[in-house]
C-alpha cells in the first residue's frame, strides 16, 4: 500500500483514536504534499502516553488514582504528584477569573478537577506534536478540541459545534484557531449543575469557548453553560477568549469576535 | 480547499522490533486511516465540538456528521 504521494496539491491527513479517560480521544494530521505514517508514529506515542499519564494521576474513577486517594484524605498534596498541585492552582485561577461559575470544589465527593484535566492534558498532548512534520494538527477529546496550525498555513481549520437541542445534528461551525470546548445538557440529556445553589442550571443548552488554551476555554464553557449572560460577559472581557451560547429554547448568542460560519446542510 | 484532494494512506510495513506499544498504536490506526480519510473532503469541516460525549456516542457523531455538511 502506498504512503505519501509528492503531488504539493494533495492534502494527506492520518487519523488515530484512542480510548483513554473513559472517553475516546482522536488525532488528526494533516500535510500538504504526503506524510509518512512512520515518521509521524513516534510524536503519536509521546503524544498518546501523555493522556494516559493523566488519566493515571486524576481518575476519579480509578480508586487507587493520585487524586481519588487525596480525595479520601489518605495523602496530602505534598505527597501527590507535582501536575496535581498545578492543575488545582489552575482550576482555583479558572475559579475566580469565571466569578466562581467554574468551581471544581463544588462538586459533591471533595475537589474534582476532572472537568479541567481532559482539556489542560489534551494542549499537554498536543504540545507533543508541534515539532512533528505537518502543517496542523486536531486533538478532540470528546468534543473539546486543542489544534494548532491548519489545512496548510494559509487555510486554518473549520469545526462544526453540535446543536444541543437536535444532536447528533450540527448548529453552526467555526474557524479553529487553537481551541474550543463545548459544555451543556450532555447526551443522555443531563445538566450541569450551578455552584451556588447546587441544583440543576437549565437555561442555557450548550455553551462553546475557544482560545489558545484547552483547558482555560473547558473551564469557561463550563462556567458559561450554568451563568449564562453574566459570564458571557466576562468572555467578552477576556483577551483572545470568545464564545457563543445556544439557550434552552435553541436562541443564539455570540462574542463579538467569535468565528462562526452558518451552515449549509445538504440533506 | 474544493481543489484539494483528501487521500487516504495505510501504514505499509512496521519496521520490526518496534515494542508493543508502538504496534499496538499502529495496529490501531491502520483501519481508521483508510476509513475516514475521505468524509473530511466531503464535508469541509474537520472535527466537531460538543457537550461531553461517551466514546461509542462521540464516533457515530462523528461519522454521522462528517458525511452530510456543507458550508455557505
Amino acid at each position: 500500500m502506498s504512503t505519501a504521494s509528492n503531488d504539493p496539491s494533495t492534502l494527506t491527513r492520518l487519523h488515530h483514536r484512542e480510548e483513554v479517560m473513559g472517553t475516546v480521544v482522536t488525532f488528526d494530521v494533516y500535510n500538504q504534499g504526503g506524510i509518512s505514517p512512520e515518521e509521524f508514529l513516534p510524536f503519536l506515542q509521546e503524544a498518546v502516553a501523555v493522556l494516559h499519564h493523566a488519566d493515571k494521576v486524576f481518575s476519579t474513577w480509578k480508586s487507587n488514582s493520585p487524586l481519588s486517594q487525596l480525595r479520601r484524605g489518605e495523602i496530602s498534596l505534598g505527597e501527590a504528584p507535582p501536575e496535581v498541585a498545578e492543575v488545582l492552582e489552575l482550576c482555583a485561577l479558572a475559579k475566580s477569573q469565571t466569578n466562581g461559575w467554574f468551581d471544581p470544589w463544588a462538586l459533591p465527593g471533595g475537589v474534582d478537577p476532572t472537568g479541567y484535566v481532559k482539556g489542560w492534558s489534551a494542549q499537554l498532548s498536543l504540545a507533543c506534536l508541534v515539532n512533528a512534520p505537518v502543517t496542523g494538527a486536531i486533538i478532540n477529546a470528546a468534543g473539546d478540541i486543542a489544534s494548532f496550525g491548519g489545512l496548510d498555513p494559509a487555510t486554518p481549520f473549520r469545526v462544526g459545534i453540535t446543536d444541543p437541542l437536535a444532536s447528533p445534528a450540527l448548529s453552526c461551525a467555526m474557524e479553529l484557531r487553537g481551541a474550543v470546548a463545548t459544555s451543556g445538557i450532555n447526551e443522555r440529556g443531563e445538566h450541569l449543575v450551578n455552584p451556588f445553589t447546587g441544583e440543576a442550571s437549565t437555561r442555557v443548552a450548550s455553551a462553546s469557548v475557544t482560545g489558545p488554551d484547552l483547558g482555560r476555554c473547558d473551564a469557561w464553557a463550563t462556567a458559561l453553560a450554568v451563568g449564562g449572560d453574566e459570564v458571557l460577559g466576562l468572555v467578552e472581557r477576556t483577551s483572545g477568549y470568545e464564545a457563543l451560547v445556544i439557550g434552552a429554547d435553541g436562541l443564539r448568542q455570540w462574542t463579538s469576535h467569535f468565528p462562526l460560519i452558518e451552515l449549509e446542510v445538504s440533506n | 480547499m474544493a481543489a484539494k484532494k483528501v487521500t487516504s494512506v495505510g501504514i505499509a510495513s512496521l519496521s520490526g522490533g518496534g515494542n508493543y506499544r508502538s504496534q499496538q498504536i499502529a495496529q490501531a490506526a491502520i483501519p481508521i486511516l483508510e476509513q475516514e480519510a475521505t468524509q473530511a473532503q466531503n464535508a469541509n469541516i474537520q472535527s466537531v465540538s460538543g457537550t461531553s460525549y461517551t466514546s461509542a456516542g462521540f464516533q457515530l457523531l462523528l461519522r454521522d456528521v462528517l458525511k452530510k455538511v456543507g458550508i455557505k
